[in-house]
């Protein structure tokens, strides 16, 4: 990477003297690439993350620009994430687009920081914290020029969402019956969705960067789109994103009760548990199908991984799971 | 007739080794790994051991989201039983507690 000419970049986009001290490779993978950079601006000390593609990579995550302009909307409405400062589109400068935020402390892994909660008992302060990030995400609503990208909101979230995951199970050629059959309840029995709003699409313990007890960022944007806000509540709910810490329902951090009343807080609303639990099972559908779909990513070569592998063989315990909640909500028992 | 061992003594033995071996002398980054490896010579000796039979016929899938499925009693049977069969072999400590 040519320090100067990024630096020269990064004086013009900031309007004052930007000086690179260090640059230091962080995570990443085939796809993304993360820098650390130490800089003075104006002579100050500033710690800012670059993040951009591999040049070569066919990326299927979101693009860079868009990426900053989600950051810049969820800034805008609170949502606590890493401030987005610099995108630069030209790829001539580094070989990709990039953008600059700054740097955000803490943790994101989803094992520690449900482990530490789980140790106390479930973090019932932190639970809530996350309802009311939640809630700040869905004050986004459509119609939203900076956000056109997004496409248009969908009519109906729950029947676009039954349509999408019916397209990919056909995509990925083996039927899936027990998924079939909970789509099939879904589309007996849903209510009329509420308005779309933004949804984060993956907001879940791992992608919560979490500093002493509190939330420092809503990471991992690429999935984000109009949907019911009940898809991410669902999500966040679902036993399957609780890491092994079922008793806490809310993402194995704490007591759903507190989340919701998080949520409620900013939201002016309260969330109930019937619509929850249907997003809940749409959770288990939508985790299966993802699962199934990263398997495929090994068996086809397009990435041989042991991990996408063994991804694969999580896909029986959630079909398992979404078969049995079906047939509680039948019962009425859940 | 195969040369003894068969493979899911390999299987249990190779596995036996990733755990109490190497995972103790390796470094903390390389664990992670190394569990999965052990997780995979697992479900692998459960695949080769498998004799269940597939209880879903071709077409369910497009029957179902057709309605013609809606409440039946049978499919749904057999859709538990198919899917309760591999979950034995891919994961059966889900079920447990």
């Amino acid at each position: 990477m040519d320090s100067g000419r990024l630096s020269a970049w990064l004086s013009a986009a900031a309007g004052a003297p930007v000086a690179i001290l260090s640059m230091r490779r962080l995570s990443g993978g085939a796809i993304q690439q993360n820098w650390l950079i130490e800089v003075t601006r104006e002579g100050r000390e500033e710690r800012w993350v670059l993040r951009t593609d591999n040049p070569a990579t066919l990326s299927h995550s979101r693009p860079r620009a868009e990426e900053f302009a989600l950051l810049r909307a969820a800034q805008a409405v609170g949502v606590t994430v890493p401030e987005p400062l610099f995108l630069c589109a030209d790829p001539g400068l580094l070989g990709a687009p990039f953008f600059v935020m700054r740097e955000v402390a803490g943790e994101a892994s989803a094992h520690a920081n449900v482990k530490r909660a789980a140790a106390a008992g479930g973090d019932p302060a932190l639970a809530a914290a996350h309802g009311r990030e939640l809630a700040r995400i869905h004050r986004i609503r459509p119609p939203r020029e900076d956000l056109a990208f997004l496409g248009p909101p969908p009519e109906d979230a729950m029947t676009a969402f039954i349509s999408a995951m019916r397209a990919a199970l056909d995509a990925g050629g083996r039927e899936r019956p027990a998924l079939e059959w909970a789509l099939r309840y879904l589309e007996t029995t849903a209510p009329p969705s509420l308005p779309p709003v933004l949804c984060h699409r993956d907001f879940r313990s791992g992608n919560i960067m979490i500093d002493q007890g509190r939330i420092t960022a809503v990471l991992d944007w690429e999935f984000a789109g109009w949907s019911d806000p009940y898809e991410d509540l669902g999500w966040f709910t679902a036993r399957c994103w609780r890491f092994g810490q079922d008793g806490l329902e809310a993402g194995g951090i704490g007591p759903l009760a507190a989340f919701l009343a998080g949520y409620a807080e900013v939201a002016g609303w309260q969330p109930e548990r019937a619509r929850l639990s249907l997003w809940q099972l749409a959770a288990t559908i939508r985790w299966a199908v993802i699962a199934a779909d990263q398997a495929r990513r090994h068996l086809s070569g397009v990435e041989r991984s042991l991990e996408l592998a063994l991804t694969g063989h999580l896909v029986p315990q959630l079909e398992w799971e979404a078969l049995t909640m079906t047939e509680a909500l039948r019962a009425g028992s859940a | 007739m195969q040369e003894a061992p068969d493979a899911a003594d390999l299987l249990a033995t190779a596995r036996a080794v990733v755990l109490e071996k190497l995972l103790p002398a390796l470094p903390a980054e390389a664990r992670l790994e190394a569990r999965m490896v052990a997780r995979a010579l697992e479900v692998a000796a459960r695949l080769i051991a498998d004799r269940s039979v597939p209880r879903c016929p071709p077409g369910l899938a497009q029957a179902i989201r057709a309605g013609r499925c809606d409440g039946d009693a049978a499919v749904l049977e057999a859709i538990r039983a198919d899917t309760l069969a591999r979950l034995r072999v891919s994961n059966p400590r889900a079920l447990e507690g």
